[in-house]
């Protein structure tokens, strides 16, 4: 299935991809964002807790960026998993300056297996566009710091502000909002958490919901 | 008890099961199952402009939300055209979820699925569909003018243009010695069966079979319908019809969107899912029938004998033709009756409106057509100043004309040849029963009263039982009981017990002994439906037959062990015996037993059939060549042609010209259809649909605003007859054996409900001396109709009130 959907964000287009690139920021604007960890050059393994409703599941998932135009674009793969299926997804990200603002925009094209997958589509798109929203609008405030960010601290020793840098075998931990302890994420994980983030939601959303019939 | 029971009145065997609660409705399967709810359009015609499901999503217990994106393969495409047909030269079907634009009132657009209906039903409401309203056409006046389109793509509105002529029908008008053309409307109904429709639907996961169960007159059709929608295997489907609380044509009618979106679903999410209908939904999204205009003109004789007749008619079929053009073609080929016509033309243009689909609702298009003719002969009886019923006994095909071809094609493809038929009879009986030449001083007596009375009647013939085919399957087992089933389904007919009659007499056993089953496919895949009033003709003998094949090979067997001649033996009471030499028998269970050869011995009676138990002879196999184990047979009927079953019916009613109520004082009916296997079943079928066609004529119709919105979709404003308006009806038999089945039956299904409108509007004429037109009627409109000076009296009114009787 295809989602597309865009945002407008108060910042110059530099700005916003530093954010995004931002592992503190996307540790706390990842909506249900347990974790980040670097695991590769560009690839973090991420956990999400998500849940519209009363129930709540964790769902690991793994990233990847590719074709980095900073501060323009770059393609995301993200795939997820959990009790209720799985997500494959890859998302092309554009950021275009727009006067004082950024319009990022999305596009991403998922395939969704197992038994989530048969909730509908509207039922899938509607909670990832609404999980997007949620990540975009916690982004945009952070932007323009309507929040205070909390200090974000990396959980992992050897934390590292370029994660291009960091060596895959050692690996680096963040840790975000829904997490205990408040992480450092790197950039690049950032722009995984925006859409990962939000395709990983809506798979536990979806699960959520039919977990829910049995209370 | 006799085990002849074939023509006998046995109570039904089904009634204590479900009058007391222990029926199987489909509502009772599956009490866990998820709920589907619909989102269905609140316009008669819009395109969607979107769909947003936001605020459904925050409701707790929501499951899943489809809509016409979700669809893939053959479900995204449109409903089939179940019977299509050459004529039907712009068929139109929906998809099961709108896919972009909507075409009723009720057609479903977003499907939801939630732990419960109740949440099921909030996430419903909470999904905002945004709509662009479209022109809504409404009526076949609407339609025919054609100043807005229901398909784009359809700019006339005309589905088919049904054309049938047995001659030149213009010349033998104009040669004609009188003519008359006149204008009459019928409006819409339905059946309204006390349960609605509904969808059960269980996928199993691990061996990848899905069992469904509806509420539907054709199981096997379903089956095969949801088999290639889903793209399943036909044997990975198997469909039941449980206990169906009453059919009436709606549920003929299918894959219903319900029937495979919710199957769908179940198989999407791995669950039990189930939907049943609310009766707002049965009003809005069910089918509906019998709306018509007629243009008549007819050609007579000085005696009232037809010269010729053209019917032109305007068929409102709705906004869909998934059932193809099956009620005009009803209407087209029965609108002849019981009459010589030397010359008919007709054509029914089927045109569509933004409203419910119609499709057959019993009757089905028999009564528009009765209307039709009926209301001609007591126009052809005004002109010429005669008795209404002389004008119709000159005009009587005689019963020396059988087989009696109208040269017609009938709605199975076949040609309309009544095989038998007493009408004269019909008629003479019907006179006797209502008392027809004693109503002058009826009139009178009702006048000296304050009242006006009217008698009316109306003639019909009815194409019964269908084919193609149905089979039956009979089995006895070693306990002695017979295990009977047909493909076809049941719907309140009281199919248990007849069926079980029909085997208990071809067979010779106790009908205590006899378990019919009926619309299972796991028990007989093969069948076609109940409608057209064909089970009892079809699948009865088509058991009838299955039965005398398990009897052939009981009286075989029998012989062996008893060492007679087959020829002379006889099953009685399920016992073989040779006939006249008592002490020579042996059970019919014990023939069951034997018939099936055995290794090994699991109970008492198997010990029976064993290898050391039974005289065997060493140069035979145990199970001959050409035979097989086990005392069953299955056979199937498949008849030539379609049974013409026939009847007439006469009313007597009074109007109190303070109120215009009017009251159906007495209703008769002489009713022929063929041999009767119960008669207290057929009475009871008769009963029903006199109930019925009261209804249609007096009360019940779908009061469609301009804007295609359904006023009275509930039961608080659509009037049905409750017992206080339903008349007794006195009834008289007539049977003309069909030849055309072993049983020598005709159906009797829909025969009550046919000539009501056509009988009640003569009646109510006769009464208030006005031209009635139109019907149903209500006191309203009558109160309307005799203080219009322009309304049209009739002849025998101002011939009446030339003689000083009550106009």
């Amino acid at each position: 299935m295809n989602l597309d959907g865009s945002a407008v964000l108060h910042a110059s287009p530099e700005e916003v991809w530093s954010a995004l690139t931002d592992p503190a920021v996307l540790a706390r604007t990842i909506p249900g964002c347990l974790s980040l960890e670097r695991v590769g050059e560009d690839e973090y393994r991420m956990n999400v807790a998500v849940g519209v409703g009363a129930v709540k599941g964790t769902y690991a998932g793994e990233v990847r960026l590719s074709d980095q135009q900073r501060p323009e674009s770059y393609v995301m793969h993200a795939s997820g998993a959990g009790a209720p299926g799985q997500v494959r997804a890859t998302v092309t990200i554009e950021l275009t300056p727009d006067a004082d603002a950024t319009t990022l925009t999305y596009s991403a094209d998922a395939v969704v297996g197992g038994p989530v997958a048969g909730v509908g589509q509207r039922m899938i798109t509607g909670v990832a566009k609404r999980t997007a929203a949620q990540f975009f609008t916690a982004v945009d405030a952070e932007l323009t710091g309507t929040v205070v960010p909390i200090a974000a601290a990396p959980s992992a020793a050897a934390a590292s502000e370029t994660g291009a840098e960091a060596p895959a075998a050692q690996p680096e931990v963040f840790t975000g909002k829904a997490g205990v302890p408040a992480g450092t994420p790197d950039l690049r994980t950032l722009a995984l958490g925006a859409l990962g983030g939000s395709l990983l939601t809506l798979l536990g959303v979806a699960v959520g919901y039919r977990l829910g019939r049995r209370p | 008890m006799t085990t002849k029971l074939f023509g006998e009145p046995v109570r039904r065997r089904e009634d204590a099961r479900l009058i007391t609660g222990r029926g199987r409705y489909l509502d009772d399967i599956g009490p866990g199952a998820l709920a589907a709810a619909f989102v269905r359009s609140p316009h008669a015609h819009a395109r969607i402009a979107d769909i947003d499901v936001d605020a459904a999503l925050d409701v707790e217990g929501l499951v899943a939300i489809y809509t016409y994106e979700d669809l893939t393969g053959p479900m995204a495409e449109p409903l089939p055209v179940l019977i299509p047909h050459p004529q039907l030269h712009a068929p139109r079907t929906g998809y099961p979820l709108a896919n972009g634009e909507v075409n009723h009132v009720g057609e479903p657009v977003v499907m939801v699925v939630a732990i419960d209906r109740y949440v099921a039903e909030d996430a419903a409401e909470r999904i905002l569909v945004g709509y662009e309203e479209l022109p809504a056409v409404i009526g076949v006046d609407a339609a025919s003018a054609a100043t807005a389109a229901v398909h784009g793509d359809v700019p006339d509105n005309v589905a088919a243009r049904h054309h049938q002529e047995t001659g030149d029908v213009e010349p033998a008008l104009a040669a004609s010695p009188h003519t008359l053309s006149f204008t009459q409307y019928i409006e819409r109904s339905a059946g309204m069966p006390m349960e609605g429709r509904g969808v059960h639907a269980r996928w199993d996961a691990d061996d990848g079979s899905l069992r469904v169960y509806t509420s539907t007159q054709a199981s096997t059709s379903v089956r095969a319908a949801i088999a290639a929608k889903l793209e399943l295997s036909l044997d990975e489907v198997e469909v039941v019809a449980p206990d169906v609380g009453g059919g009436f044509g709606v549920k003929i009618m299918h894959p219903w969107p319900e029937e495979l979106l919710v199957p769908m679903a179940a198989i999407a999410l791995g669950a039990e899912v189930k939907w049943a209908e609310d009766r707002r939904e049965h009003f809005i999204s069910s089918a509906h029938e019998r709306q018509q205009k007629q243009e008549i003109t007819v050609g007579f004789d000085d005696e009232g004998r037809l010269t010729a007749l053209d019917a032109h008619i305007w068929h409102d079929n709705g906004a869909y033709t998934p059932y193809g053009i099956i009620v005009p073609i009803i209407t087209a080929t029965q609108l002849v009756g019981p009459y010589v016509i030397p010359v008919y033309r007709v054509v029914v243009e089927s045109v569509y409106t933004n409203t419910v689909i119609v499709t057959p609702y019993r009757g089905a298009g028999r009564p528009q057509g009765c209307f039709a003719m009926e209301r001609t002969m007591d126009r052809i009886a005004d002109a010429l100043g005669l008795d209404r019923a002389v004008v119709r006994e000159r005009n009587l095909i005689q019963p020396d004309q059988f087989p009696y071809d109208h040269h017609l094609t009938f709605q199975d493809g076949r040609p309309v040849v009544y095989d038998s038929g007493d009408y004269p009879g019909l008629l003479e009986k019907l006179k006797a029963l209502v008392g027809w030449d004693g109503v002058d001083a009826l009139r009178d007596d009702a006048e000296a009263r304050g009242k006006l009375l009217g008698v009316g009647m109306a003639l019909y013939v009815e194409g019964t039982g269908p084919g193609p085919y149905e089979g039956g399957h009979v089995q006895v087992l070693g306990s002695g009981k017979v295990l009977v089933s047909t493909g076809l389904t049941t719907q309140g007919q009281g199919h248990e017990t007849s069926f079980a009659q029909i085997v208990a007499s071809e067979l010779g056993v106790p009908i205590e002994d006899v378990e019919v089953t009926t619309g299972d496919t796991r028990r007989f895949p093969y069948a076609v439906g109940t409608f057209a009033s064909r089970a009892a003709v079809m699948s009865g003998n088509a058991i009838a037959l299955a039965a005398r094949g398990v009897r052939e090979k009981a009286l075989r067997i029998a012989a062996d062990v008893l060492e007679a001649d087959p020829e002379d033996l006889e099953i009685s009471d399920g016992v073989v015996q040779v006939r006249g030499t008592p002490g020579a028998s042996i059970p019919l269970r014990t023939v069951a037993v034997l018939s099936n050869p055995l290794r090994y011995a699991f109970d008492e009676a198997a010990k029976q059939a064993t290898q050391f138990a039974v005289q065997a002879k060493d140069d035979e196999p145990p199970v001959s060549p050409g035979d097989a184990p086990g005392l069953e047979h299955r056979d199937y009927y498949s008849p030539i042609r379609s049974t013409f079953a026939s009847g007439a019916h006469a009313a007597i009613v009074e109007i109190d010209p303070a109120t215009w109520e009017i009251d159906v004082v007495k209703y008769a009916v002489v009713h022929d259809c063929g041999n009767v296997v119960n008669p207290m079943i057929v009475e009871g079928q008769v009963h029903g649909g006199v109930a019925q066609g009261v209804g249609g004529a007096l009360y019940e119709r779908m009061a469609y605003d301009s804007d295609g919105q359904l006023q009275n979709a509930s039961f608080m404003d659509f009037l049905m007859p409750y017992a206080s308006e339903v008349p007794d009806v006195v009834i008289d038999h007539q049977q003309t054996p069909s030849p055309l089945n072993p049983l020598g039956i005709k159906g009797a299904g829909e025969a009550g409900v046919i000539p009501g409108s056509a009988a009640l509007a003569s009646a109510i004429e006769d009464a208030v001396g006005r031209r009635i037109t139109s019907m149903p009627i209500s006191p309203t409109e009558l109160y309307d109709l005799v203080r219009d000076p322009s309304a049209e009296r009739t002849a025998v009114a101002e011939r009446r009130a030339g003689t000083g009787a009550m106009a």
